[in-house]
């Protein structure tokens, strides 16, 4: 994308490495799309920070408050010196009518955010617990770039934390499931990476479940 | 070029589950809308209104259609390419602007189904005590500047909120740890009253420097570091300083002397939380002084003690593209 901003420069915001861009919790109202410097992402859960995610120069954050004054869902932090450009709703549309490569850059940004909601909406179906933890890994490796689709092995570089959070469980329920999949030799477990065996296996598991659950209903 | 194709009643426009990246108008006749809803399950058929753009959002985030576009009596439609689509939509803003609406509203409407399942505690917090409890954490990992940031920006909104006195002083307490005012730290137990001071004495130094190298004034902030490396006061900040003293080499560009400090640091402390950062650091000197062989085994290095989901990992791969694309 090659865009020629130069008639935003108003809009231009710098922020220093370690400040805080907005807090999760603060009601927002402006949107940000990076022009130099790192973000990183961050969720506080408890007494741990947990990394979501790093944005790059060129990368919107903050989207979302695009249509009503939501409380931010995430903590944005700049890493390095930051320079962004700071939108809201009411210069929102000149920068559109200037710059519609942004909108559209939002657009796409918006049908992915969509589905990636509705996928993990779809996990959260599950009403079994083992199935929910299998489905996890299974909308993990559709997001997962592999050299070889037919290989049946795929590591993750997931936690037994992130896993929990995916399926909408506990800690504990998370590391019950997995060390029940790793007894049976299906899941193998490591400090920053599980591997699981044969993720076909895991697919028919949850296509089975899927299909026992709408004969219950 | 979009082109405009006839349809006849009871013709499928595509199926649930197909790939493809067209992106169609109503222009005449009327076309439904076929899908589960992911909640409730029940069959829902959606017509679309003459005009109506429909496929979008499969076909821009290039996944399969999530509904199956049905016929109902004879109809005509234009049918974009996503790029044809974009080229269209660059040139009426307002069609882009509508469609953000329709998708934020769509996306907040998934994120509160989601919510509504998972019934873990950290969802559902209400947003005056998460945003006081954000400051807390910062406050108790020591990143005052952070801390400061959430307390003023509670005292902003909730100027009589539940915790505003309590944010008050911890907003000056932060102030104090930042500034060095002389605060006493809020509880280090098990220390006597001179520790106590000592320990706030180096924090207090420490952080002034941090703020110095943040201002990009090394040799101040190198001066700094030297001084609480030298004091030995406290274990913790003379490992951090360590660190930082190694930073400011880098910024004053002495890469020879820089190489030389972070190998004796990791001799030191082969343990030191920032080891990895210390020797992509490393890396970037050699780069600097031309070794670019040199500096791209040092961010191998990094790479295989990390792993993929880890800044440091990242930090390093980039640099690493970055030195092989100089060839």
């Amino acid at each position: 994308m090659n865009v020629d901003l130069s008639m935003f420069e108003r809009f231009a915001v710098t922020f220093q490495p370690g400040d805080i861009i907005f807090c999760e919790y603060e009601p927002g109202d402006n949107f940000y799309l990076i022009q130099s410097g790192r973000v990183q992402i961050v969720k506080i859960l408890g007494d741990i920070e947990k990394n979501i995610d790093i944005l790059y120069p060129g990368e919107i954050f903050g989207e979302m408050a695009i249509l009503e004054e939501a409380p931010r869902s995430a903590t944005v932090v700049a890493i390095d010196k930051v320079k962004a450009l700071e939108f809201n709703r009411e210069n929102f549309e000149v920068l559109m009518k200037g710059n519609p490569q942004i909108a559209l850059k939002l657009l796409r940004l918006f049908t992915k955010r969509i589905y990636d909601q509705k996928r993990r909406f779809m996990t959260l179906t599950l009403s079994n617990v083992e199935a929910r933890v299998a489905d996890v890994f299974l909308m993990l490796a559709e997001n997962q770039v592999v050299e070889d689709p037919d290989e049946d092995e795929r590591t993750f570089s997931a936690t037994v934390e992130d896993v929990a959070h995916w399926a909408g469980i506990s800690y504990g329920e998370s590391k019950k499931v997995l060390n029940h999949f790793a007894g049976q030799r299906r899941v193998e477990i490591y400090q920053d990476k599980i591997v699981v065996k044969n993720i076909n296996d895991f697919q028919r598991f949850v296509n089975s479940q899927r299909k026992k659950q709408k004969g219950e209903d | 070029m979009p082109k405009a194709l006839k349809y006849h009643a009871n013709s499928v426009v595509y199926f649930k589950g197909d790939t493809n990246d067209r992106i169609y108008i109503l222009q005449s006749g009327k076309v439904s809308l076929n899908y589960n809803d992911i909640e409730t399950g029940q069959d829902i058929h959606e017509l679309i209104n003459t005009g109506e753009f429909f496929g979008v959002k499969s076909a821009l985030g290039r996944y399969p259609r999530e509904e199956t576009a049905v016929v109902l009596s004879d109809a005509t439609m234009v049918i974009f390419s996503v790029p044809e689509f974009e080229q269209f939509a660059m040139q009426n803003t307002r069609i882009i602007m509508k469609m953000l609406k329709v998708f934020s509203n769509q996306l907040r409407r998934m994120h509160k189904q989601v919510r509504n399942l998972i019934s873990s505690s950290s969802d559902g917090i209400d947003p005056e005590e998460g945003l006081f409890k954000i400051g807390q954490y910062y406050m108790n990992v020591g990143k005052y500047h952070q801390a400061l940031y959430a307390f003023r920006r509670y005292i902003t909104y909730y100027p009589s909120g539940n915790y505003s006195s309590e944010a008050t002083g911890m907003i000056d307490q932060a102030e104090q740890r930042l500034q060095g005012g002389g605060g006493t730290p809020p509880s280090p137990r098990n220390t006597t009253k001179e520790a106590q001071e000592e320990l706030s004495e180096t924090a207090k130094k420490y952080y002034n420097a941090v703020s110095l190298y943040s201002q990009e004034n090394y040799s101040a902030a190198l001066k700094e570091f030297q001084e609480i490396i030298k004091a030995q006061q406290s274990d913790e900040y003379v490992a951090k300083s360590h660190f930082e003293y190694g930073r400011c080499l880098l910024g004053l560009e002495k890469y020879q002397e820089c190489i030389q400090h972070f190998s004796q640091m990791i001799k030191h402390y082969p343990k030191h939380p920032d080891l990895r950062d210390a020797l992509i650091y490393v890396g970037q000197c050699n780069e600097k002084l031309g070794e670019n062989e040199r500096a791209k085994s040092f961010y191998k290095k990094v790479i295989a003690m990390s792993s993929e989901n880890e800044v440091v990992y990242r930090k390093a791969k980039r640099a690493l593209r970055q030195v092989e694309d100089k060839k």
